[in-house]
This record gives structure tokens, C-alpha cells and sequence, in this order.
């Protein structure tokens, strides 16, 4: 192991290391400014200079909700394909023959959705 | 006299805390980090006809990032008025374990690796999973208008960009046969996967930066739009937190992708495997970079429908490339 090359003056840097970054942030909490009675606006998020109206969570969009949707079904079903591409070799082609229908019949419904998805006008 | 420290330094001087501490580990990271945030500064100027950092060190401002973290250090850390305090402060904290959790999965040499997993490949996309939320939580924390729609860019960007990077992924599993970064590189030996994987590796480096929200995909922090989006509420040494991942994410991608399409530590033995990966993780790195001073941002709109028909069916045709590289063509 290359690790084990490594002497031992090199665990003394890494502590080292570790024990001033652990310094540091002791010393700032101490050191770091504090203010004491904040102003209103200070308090206030930052908006670019404008005055802040209203709540800061806003409204959700709602345009790209089916692009959710289809992620909810889509990305369970790429974890499904891993186990099928790690056993590939052994499985040849009589077991990768159901798989393959498995996605050709998957591709039917998400060209569908894609296409409600994808024209905005529906949402 | 040593008898009660005894225990403690065997752990110390063990290669496991050594790697945890030193390299790949920690302080690495730490480093690894700054230097590229220089580096990033270095060469964005360099393609836009600027100097960039300058006076830091002697060096071309090579100590620059490490002075902007003494300068942040330093400044008032203020959470802003009906904000979510916890959430608002563990969000960029635990960012910063998830970039040091996926170093940690990188075989760097043979046995420089700090968890030498089964499911190696899985498990760093796993984690890398979690960023986004983790940005929709600062956001939602901050109670500010420009975070909140930072958050929830990316929470959509994550569902362009997830599908098409694990289905890219898919393709190496499916030449390798083995979900094991280590055994990934080693079945690269015959030849690296970037070759019959072209494909494949385009639509994971496309993606992986769309992940690593840099700038074609930047729409979470899209600094001219959002101002800087779930970031903007962040004080100092916080704003150093949320923008350090970054960098983590930045070296593990690349590190990942020269893992599994570059033959990862493999290379001429005239120099150690150490060299090779690190040479080639710098390689992929400036080409990211010059990917962030080359093209304008994108819209969501355009990523969204990018990233679920053009990456996703470029992937699919990736898969079958690969299974008809493996298996051969159909008899049926």
C-alpha cells in the first residue's frame, strides 16, 4: 500500500492541520464581530437595495411539475436497469431480452409525456 | 511512559487515518480546493484578456482563495430576520461533507483509497444525489425571495440532469461488469472506456457539470439574473460554505471521470500511478473550466426539455451501443 510509505511526520502535519483549522474556529468565534442592536433594515433579506414586500416564500412554480412527476416513476426505473447492466456478461442475450422490451415498453408513455410536459400551454 | 497514549498513537500513524487526514483526505481537499478556486479565477481571466488575481503571493496570486478565507473568517456571521437559523447554517456545512464524503470513494493509486466499496460507482452518484436538496433547504431557510427560486432551480434542474447521468454511467457497469471503482480501473488496462464509450462519456461530462451547477447550468446561483440565488443571504465564513463545495465537487467529478473513462491511475510505469491520476483529474478540470468561459447560461426551460429528449435519448442509444459491444449483435 502506498499509504504505508507515507512517515510518520505525515500524521503529525495532518493533526497538526486539523488542530489549527479547530484553532482558527475558536479564535474567530472570539474575535468575530458581533452587533449588538442590528438595525430593521439590516435585518431585512437582501434584495439588490429594493425594500423586501411580502413573504419570502414565495409562490411555487408550477409550470415544470410534470417534469417532477416523471422524474418520481423514470429514476426508480434507471436504478432498476443497474442490476441488469452489472450481470450483462452472464446473462447474454436470452436474459437481456426482457429487459429490452422492459425499456422499449417504458419509451411509449415517457414520448407521451414528454410531449404533454414539454408544451407549456397544458399547465 | 507512552503506555496510555499508546492506542491513540497507533491510530494516528495508521494508513487509514493517515488517508483520512492527509491524502485524499482533508487537509488534500482543503487545498485541493483553494488551489482551484485560484486556478478557476487564473483561467477565466486568462480566456477573457484579463490578469486575474495577482499580488496574493509571489506566485501570480496563488494564495488568493486562502487570503479571501482569512478576510471572510473574520466578517459578522448574520442570520437574517425569520429565517430557519439550523437549517440556514447546516445546509452549506453538510455540503461541505458530501464533496469530502465522494473524494473519499476515488481510488487515487492501487490501495491510495480511502473506502474501497462494493458498489463504489452507485454510491458516489448516490451522494451527490443529496446536493440539490440540501441547496432547496438553504434556499427555503434564508426566507428570501432570489434564494427560494434559487432552491427550486434546483430541484428542477436535478430532475434534467439525474436520469441521463446514471443511464451514462450505466454504460461503463455495463462494459466493466463490476461496480467497483477499483475494478472499474482495472478492467481499463485493455484499453481505456473513453474509446468505445464516447458517447456515453459526453453526456457524463454534459451532466456532470449540469450537477456541479457550474456555469452553462448555473441556474441555482445565476449571479446576473438571481444574484448569486440560494448563496445571497450567506455572511461570511457561511458564504465560503456554500461556495466551497464547489470546488469538492468540481476535483471528485473529475477525478470520477478519469476513473471510469480515462483508466483512472493507469499509465506508462516511468511515473507513479499517483501522477497519472492526478495529471488527468487536471486535465478534465481545465476542460470544465474552459466550458464555463465558452458558454452562455442556459434557460430552465431549455434545460429541462435538453436534459429529458435530447441527453436522455442520446443516453438510451448509448445503452444499446454498449450492449450490442458486449453482447454482439441480435440472432433473434
Amino acid at each position: 500500500m502506498v499509504a504505508q510509505g507515507i512517515p510518520e511526520i505525515g500524521a503529525y502535519i495532518g493533526f497538526l492541520f486539523v488542530s489549527t483549522v479547530a484553532l482558527i474556529i475558536v479564535l474567530k468565534l472570539l474575535i468575530t464581530p458581533r452587533d449588538p442592536r442590528p438595525t430593521p433594515e439590516k435585518k431585512k433579506p437582501f434584495e439588490s437595495g429594493q425594500i423586501a414586500v411580502g413573504p419570502g416564500r414565495t409562490r411555487f412554480i408550477i409550470q415544470y411539475y410534470p417534469y417532477l412527476l416523471m422524474f418520481v416513476v423514470y429514476d426508480v426505473i434507471a436504478m432498476f436497469l443497474f442490476a441488469w447492466g452489472l450481470n450483462l456478461r452472464s446473462l447474454g442475450e436470452a436474459g437481456s431480452l426482457p429487459v429490452l422490451v422492459f425499456i422499449v415498453v417504458l419509451l411509449i408513455p415517457l414520448g407521451y409525456a414528454l410531449h404533454l410536459a414539454n408544451h407549456r400551454e397544458n399547465w | 511512559m507512552l503506555g496510555p497514549l499508546q492506542p491513540l498513537i497507533d491510530m494516528v500513524t495508521s494508513p487509514l487515518f493517515l488517508m483520512i487526514v492527509l491524502f485524499p483526505g482533508l487537509t488534500s481537499i482543503a487545498i485541493i480546493g483553494a488551489l482551484l478556486g485560484w486556478l478557476e479565477r487564473k483561467v477565466t481571466a486568462r480566456v477573457q484578456l484579463r490578469i486575474g488575481p495577482l499580488y496574493a503571493s509571489p506566485a501570480g496570486g496563488i494564495l488568493q482563495m486562502f487570503a479571501d478565507l482569512i478576510k471572510l473568517s473574520f466578517k459578522e456571521l448574520f442570520v437574517p430576520e425569520n429565517s430557519d437559523a439550523f437549517f440556514f447554517i447546516m445546509a452549506p456545512t453538510t455540503g461541505l461533507v458530501i464533496g469530502a464524503a465522494l473524494v473519499g470513494l476515488i481510488p487515487f493509486a492501487p490501495g491510495l483509497q480511502i473506502a474501497n466499496i462494493e458498489v463504489g460507482l452507485p454510491a458516489f452518484l448516490a451522494i451527490i444525489t443529496l446536493s440539490p436538496s440540501l441547496v432547496l433547504l438553504a434556499g427555503w431557510s434564508a426566507n428570501s425571495k432570489f434564494p427560494f427560486i434559487g432552491g427550486l432551480r434546483a430541484l428542477f434542474q436535478q430532475t434534467a440532469y439525474e436520469i441521463p447521468l446514471w443511464l451514462s454511467a450505466l454504460g461503463v457497469i455495463m462494459m466493466a461488469g463490476t461496480l467497483n471503482l477499483a475494478q472499474i480501473v482495472a478492467a481499463q488496462s485493455t484499453g481505456w472506456f473513453i474509446i468505445p464509450q464516447a458517447l456515453g462519456a459526453f453526456i457524463f461530462l454534459v451532466t456532470s457539470v449540469a450537477e456541479m451547477e457550474r456555469l452553462p447550468f448555473d441556474l441555482p446561483e445565476a449571479e446576473s439574473e438571481i444574484m448569486m440565488g440560494w448563496q445571497a443571504e450567506y455572511p461570511g465564513v457561511l458564504f465560503l460554505a456554500a461556495q466551497g463545495p464547489g470546488f469538492v465537487k468540481l476535483y471528485a467529478f473529475s477525478a470520477l471521470f478519469t476513473t471510469i473513462y480515462l483508466g483512472g491511475f493507469l499509465g506508462p510505469s516511468l511515473l507513479p500511478p499517483l501522477f497519472w491520476m492526478l495529471s488527468k483529474t487536471l486535465v478534465v478540470i481545465i476542460l470544465i473550466m474552459l466550458l464555463r468561459s465558452t458558454f452562455p447560461r442556459v434557460r430552465l426551460d431549455q434545460l429541462l426539455r435538453a436534459g429529458w429528449t435530447t441527453l436522455l435519448t442520446l443516453a438510451i442509444v448509448n445503452i444499446g451501443i454498449t450492449y450490442l459491444l458486449v453482447v454482439g449483435l441480435p440472432t433473434f
